[in-house]
């Protein structure tokens, strides 16, 4: 019973829910100002996600007459909630272990794509010429970035599993212990590809440029979100938000976990430092100095580098 | 705490544009301020966005022709409340140098109940950014945040 | 491949080439094609202005007693013809690009000039006198001519005025 109510308060406060929207909102205004500043613009003040969700919520909801209604409004609330349970799961090295002790990197990789099957349930749902546009390719960019999440998790699993001796090791509380005594995977030339492998699946699952294909404004007039509008894209934004959180602490928790002593708020600032940083890096910089691919490029592109990149570590990993 | 969200709100104002038969010339201002580093549109929270559902602000660019009419009436109808209009160009306010011409059946306040007029052919980028802030005060008032 | 994370961390260092406006004044460049004015000391209504301007944003009413000239901002598309015709100079384009304004006042953007005649010195005809610099341009070389007092006159006046003036210098010479 108190288990139970403690995941809830996990899932709510702390790391997921409040915690996890407030450190996603202020990555997104640091996103959008830095990129502004590396273009030579001024950007928006750095809560203007905040005040975009809180225009949103005071829009008024426009559902279209042919969309099938329940799956219409269900589809950003599941994505919502995916991610908020996803959220509980990211360890903070040295304040928190993660909600269980054992294969919850497997239950991250059947939740991560959960905002992206909602964005298609939406698309299908809303009965619209775009969105089934918008559909189409965020199934093929679907196919395309979950190939080498699984191959960078298997590897990382292996490497750990082999020196612990359990085969593979899947929880990511063990995983960060690993590294705690034999060092950060990040800096093992072994799992370097793999760690590269990461940071190019970052961008395109969080649906930013050059891999924003499904939601591109200016050809599918952002496909799958084209019907939604006031509260219900808020919420949407709310998720994805929810999600930057989510696959940066899980790319913290599987390289670059650590701590820079026992005093707890200290470890959570180098945590949310350590995001910020695998933010600027794979996210900030790369959507500020790059054009839209084209879907079957994109595609490609995540068969040819990520993939090939990914099996190298896992094959090397296999291999020693 | 509605009013509070209302406030928040107009600090967030999103553009869609609408090409009512423009010549393009105005369409291209419009992508300058968002795209030349100089004019920055987005200082004011300002984003293009694509899809109508989004938008808070509409720009409307064009003479209105009557083969679009119809679509941009529709296109129009889409746009959530509260949505302020406004017309970028001469063409919409008065039909410009293409006024009285067989395929013309603006301006376009015929139609659509304008609230903020950018004349120019086409105006400079600085005027549009003029207008939209004009058109963040409308929107204000019709939020009832100012009285007007 | 490190060539744009240069152009990047160059222009972070810079900072932002953002104009301020509106928050701050702005420039506006030399020749940029504003609101137009009218000089009324200088209109003749002739309205070449009207027969040229691509827009038809001018309208000249004539009157008796003169005539009232309009241009209409939001139909005006800045092309500049009526300057480039007008005769006398009178109509121009101004640098005031600053042309967002409400809806509801969208009528009361314009350029009105009530122009009436003035009365001929000799015989009290009206008419609308030539711009001073014209008449200065006209009678450049001829000393014995006043342009401000000739500008003043109807053109049957100014005609018997010249005729005078010939039968003067053809009388004198003769004379002399």
């Amino acid at each position: 019973m108190l288990d139970t109510i403690l995941a809830i308060l996990h899932m709510l406060i702390f790391p997921g829910g409040i915690f996890a929207l407030a450190v996603a909102l202020l990555f997104k205004g640091l996103d959008r100002r830095i990129a502004a500043r590396v273009q030579r613009r001024v950007g928006p003040p750095l809560i203007q996600p905040v005040l975009d969700i809180a225009k949103l919520l005071t829009k008024e909801t426009l559902i279209p007459k042919t969309a099938h209604r329940t799956a219409f409004i269900m589809a950003p609330v599941l994505g919502f909630t995916g991610m908020a349970v996803c959220a509980a799961f990211i360890p903070v090295s040295g304040v928190f272990d993660g909600l269980t002790n054992m294969g919850d990197l497997l239950v991250l990789f059947y939740l991560l794509p959960i905002p992206a099957i909602a964005l298609m349930l939406g698309a299908a749902a809303s009965s619209s010429t775009f969105g089934s546009v918008g559909f189409s390719r965020e199934m093929l960019m679907m196919l395309a970035y979950e190939v080498p999440l699984l191959a960078v998790m298997l590897a990382v699993a292996m490497l750990v599993g082999k020196s612990t001796g359990a085969g593979a090791e899947f929880s990511l509380a063990n995983i960060i212990a690993f590294q705690e005594s034999n060092g950060q995977l990040g800096f093992n030339p072994v799992m370097i590809p793999a760690m590269v492998a990461y940071l190019i699946f970052l961008p395109g699952t969080l649906g930013v440029v050059p891999f924003d294909i499904p939601e591109a404004e200016t050809e599918v007039l952002e496909g799958p979100l084209l019907e939604y509008g006031g509260p219900l894209l808020a919420l949407y934004h709310v998720g994805s938000a929810l999600k930057t959180f989510v696959v940066l602490g899980l790319g913290v928790a599987l390289f670059f976990p650590g701590t820079l002593c026992d005093f707890a708020p200290v470890n959570l600032v180098w945590f949310v430092v350590k995001c910020f940083l695998l933010m600027l890096v794979a996210v900030t910089v790369v959507r500020a100095s790059t054009g839209r691919f084209r879907i079957d490029q994109a595609f490609w592109f995540y068969v040819k580098f990520p993939t090939v990149l990914s099996l190298i570590s896992l094959v090397l990993v296999w291999w020693m | 705490m509605s009013d509070i969200l209302n406030k928040l709100s107009v600090r967030s104002p999103w553009l869609f544009r609408i090409n009512a038969g423009s010549c393009n010339g105005c369409d291209v201002e419009l992508a300058t301020t968002a795209c030349i580093p100089r004019y920055d549109v987005e200082r004011f929270g300002c984003r293009y966005c694509g899809s109508p559902r989004h938008a808070d602000i509409v720009l409307i660019t064009g003479p209105l022709t009557a083969r679009v009419k119809d679509k941009v009436l529709k296109v129009w109808d889409e746009i959530p409340n509260p949505k302020v209009t406004v017309a970028v160009g001469i063409c919409p306010i008065s039909g410009g140098v293409f006024r009285e011409g067989y395929s013309i059946v603006g301006p376009i306040d015929r139609y659509i109940p304008v609230d903020v007029n950018v004349p120019g052919c086409p105006p400079r980028p600085q005027a549009i950014l003029e207008g939209v802030v004009l058109a963040k005060q409308i929107w204000m008032k019709k939020l009832g945040l100012v009285e007007g | 491949m490190a060539g744009f994370l240069k152009v990047l961390l160059r222009n972070a260092l810079q900072g932002p080439s953002t104009d301020p406006y509106p928050f701050a004044p702005t420039f506006s460049p030399k020749e940029i094609r504003g609101q137009v004015v009218v000089d009324p000391e200088k209109c003749m209504g002739c309205g070449i202005c009207d027969y040229t301007c691509v827009a038809g944003a001018i309208h000249i009413d004539k009157r008796e007693d003169g005539h009232t000239i309009t241009v209409y901002h939001n139909a005006c598309c800045r092309c500049a013809n009526c300057y480039k015709y007008c005769p006398v100079g009178a109509i121009y384009l101004t640098d005031n690009w600053h042309s967002a304004h409400d809806h509801a006042v969208q009528y009361e953007q314009i350029e009105q000039q009530v122009i009436t005649k003035e009365h001929c010195l000799n015989c009290g005809e009206p008419i609308r006198p030539i711009p001073l610099e014209l008449a200065t341009r006209l009678y450049a070389g001829k000393d014995d001519i006043d342009p401000d007092h000739v500008r003043h006159l109807c053109p049957k006046c100014r005609q018997m005025e010249d005729a005078r003036r010939l039968h003067n210098s053809l009388a004198k010479p003769e004379q002399a």
